[in-house]
């Protein structure tokens, strides 16, 4: 008899999505899917705005996380200008975009995964969770919540209190960096790095524990893509494509953004919304890559920063050889990463030119398309648009770091609910590591709506007529 | 919280909610207009989207704190504020929104000290897409907002009877002046 699990709401992510666990007579596990559940059409409802709005329009794509897409979308602004940036306002660029790695990245590992982490799969899941985390370790809770006020505080620094600010701006920075501000976010960063690098410290003490989540959440071979720069080093703003194999060949390498459309197709499914980009030369779906803090690090020879390249070097022997391939290392990668990004706005702040007043180019539209390019803290941000003469958006498409993964996600929960779920004997636990596994991409599912109420997750088994044969209930 | 700590206390305003979905500007929208007239010192004026963890961390460096929000419950315009205690079931399944009530409860919890926090709300009328504009139902519960505010960031003002955090409310009557309803 055939049966369904269904996980729904996925908690602790950004953004609202389900599972689905298909299991067959025997209650073995036929196929897992991570359905994402919004619609929300921005491609389509930016057409016929002018291209100078489309920062802001599609800030609103992310409430978390609205300055990478101001990034990619004022870079393919940027693209349509046919301006180059003054180099101060690149700079300036990525110290905010730093600053929002460094505050999402410590959002993930403290506030959603730290609960996995540091309570257990199998805990009682009425106290896995933010305060069970409070209780069991204060002073890391505190960390958490700092180094997010550390990299917030930064990004209102530069661009303003506003809610979703305006300060960069097509061909630049609307204005330059005072003394008194580069100090003070100078002031920020030694605490910042003090923080991050106790925690790397501490969770390199935990993952010999989570051995077995390793060997089975995400551990597949799939393809890496990122940003890397013209000398291989790690590579957030700007910088050029690398693609490496499972076996840690490199397959494309210091591909200009903009050819994307070369490697990239997009394919879509029936069960869920978001797109299922794949590497065109190997065809869909087996063209199937992964892109964030993983990629990131399995795809760079080097961070290019002191402290980070010491992590980086611990990093790749969590593995014996090769890119490491277990999506579980997501988030090692991502306190590896937070320590660059603190050890770099340092280096950039302190760059004799930070102060300089040209920050900013200024054109009309010199061409009918634009695209722009950065990695967002989940993953490449590509904004692609087409306009007209007189400047209207024709045509947007957007791959949202989340989306380059939807492949991978769903073969990842396929293996963790292969590993780990008996679908005659259904435990809390089971299916908190298929939800553990999807947190370890951080998935960002476009979350600038607002939840109301409680959203309780009911987990049901139904036989093939649709009747329920079993229920777990969580809130 | 003795009467000489007020004094001296530092309290924070936050106004919170969407800029693009109509009237949920409204919390927004006031804490601009008081940063726009000018506060006490002591007091200071902060706007966001959504509320942060990273927000914890400014809650328990203050002695009271004012939220400022819209509700969809109720009639539309009506102004109500009532006094918020610690709630960790106010728990939200995601973390880019968090309950002002589980805030206070990190407060609690992490910190050991809860500052003495209100909630003033405006019923909305619509929260379809429009770019920080109110509708005129909303427009013309900020003034009740903004003279709540006023009497809770006053030393003196009558707020002090609602500072044990109970859900006892209050609510902006048709004659135009604040009214408590406990």
């Amino acid at each position: 008899m055939s049966r369904t699990v269904v996980i729904e709401p996925v908690t602790r992510i950004e953004g609202h999505a389900r599972i689905t666990l298909q299991l067959g007579d025997a209650g073995e596990v036929e196929d897992a899917k991570f359905h994402l559940t919004q619609f929300r059409g921005f491609e389509k409802f930016c057409e016929g705005r002018p291209y100078r709005e489309m920062p802001a329009l599609t800030a609103r794509t992310c409430g978390i996380c609205p300055v990478s897409h101001v990034l990619a979308s004022n870079k393919a602004c940027d693209h349509l200008l046919s301006v180059g940036i003054p180099p101060t306002g690149e700079k300036l660029r990525r110290i905010i975009n730093l600053a929002q790695i460094t505050q999402s990245h410590a959002l993930s590992f403290f506030h959603l995964s730290s609960p996995d982490l540091l309570l257990g799969w199998d805990s009682d899941p009425v106290s896995r969770n933010i305060f069970g985390v409070m209780r069991q370790n204060p002073a890391l809770a505190k960390d958490g919540i700092r180094l997010r006020q550390i990299g917030q505080t930064i990004i209102e620094t530069l661009g303003g209190k506003k809610i979703h600010p305006t300060w960069v701006v097509p061909g630049g920075v609307s204005e330059p960096l005072t003394q008194e501000k580069r100090d003070a976010m100078l002031a920020l960063l030694p605490e910042g790095l003090d923080i991050a690098k106790r925690t790397y410290a501490f969770f390199k003490t935990l993952v010999p524990k989570f051995k077995d989540e390793a060997s089975h959440f995400g551990n597949q071979p799939t393809m890496f893509l990122s940003l890397v720069s013209p000398k291989g080093h790690l590579e957030h703003y700007d910088g050029l494509l690398r693609l490496k194999d499972a076996q840690g060949r490199i397959l494309e390498d210091m591909v200009p953004p903009h050819e994307y459309e070369r490697l990239i197709g997009e394919a879509v499914e029936d069960f869920s919304y978001m797109k299922f980009p794949y590497y065109k030369p190997h065809g869909y779906p087996k063209g199937i890559y992964r892109v964030g803090p993983l990629a990131r690090l399995n795809n760079i020879d080097a961070c290019g920063t002191p402290y980070a390249d010491v992590a980086l070097a611990e990093f790749h022997m969590l593995q014996e050889s090769g890119p490491i391939a277990s999506s579980f290392h997501y988030h090692y990668a991502r306190l590896v990463e937070i320590i660059y990004a603190l050890e770099m706005m340092e280096r950039l702040l302190k760059d004799p030119t930070i102060l300089d007043a040209r920050v900013r180019a200024r054109a009309r539209s010199n061409r009918y398309e634009g695209i722009g390019v950065t990695e967002a803290p989940r993953g490449i941000l590509m904004h692609h648009y087409r306009i007209d003469d007189e400047g209207l958006i024709t045509w947007v498409n957007l791959i949202i770091a989340t989306g380059h993964n939807n492949l991978a996600m769903n073969q990842s929960i396929r293996q963790v609910a292969d590993a780990y779920v008996d679908g005659n004997n259904l435990q809390e636990g089971m299916l908190n590591r298929v939800e553990a596994v999807i947190r370890c991409f951080d998935p960002c599912l476009s979350c600038a709506s607002h939840a109301f109420g409680e959203m309780p997750l009911a987990i049901e088994l139904k036989d093939a007529t649709g009747r329920v044969v079993d229920t777990l209930r969580r809130g | 919280m003795d009467r000489a700590r007020m004094g001296s206390r530092k309290v924070l305003i936050i106004g919170y909610g969407s800029p693009i979905r109509g009237d949920d500007a409204i919390g927004p929208l006031v804490a601009d207009r008081l940063q726009a007239d000018g506060v006490p010192a002591g007091v200071a004026v902060i706007s966001r989207h959504i509320l942060t963890a990273e927000l914890v961390a400014d809650l328990v460096e203050h002695d009271r704190v004012v939220f400022l929000d819209a509700a969809v419950e109720g009639t539309p315009g009506e102004v109500r504020c009532r006094s918020l205690a610690p709630d960790a079931s106010a728990m939200s399944t995601m973390a880019h929104f968090l309950d002002p009530r589980e805030l206070l409860a990190w407060c609690e919890t992490l910190y050991g000290k809860v500052p003495e926090t209100f909630l003033v709300t405006a019923c909305g009328s619509a929260f379809d897409y429009s770019n920080y504009v109110l509708t005129p139902t909303a427009e013309a519960a900020v003034q009740p907002m903004l003279e709540w505010v006023r009497r809770l960031i006053d030393p003196n003002g009558c707020a002090s009877r609602l500072s044990k955090p109970t859900d006892e409310a209050a609510t902006h009557g048709e004659t135009g002046s604040p009214t408590m309803i406990i």
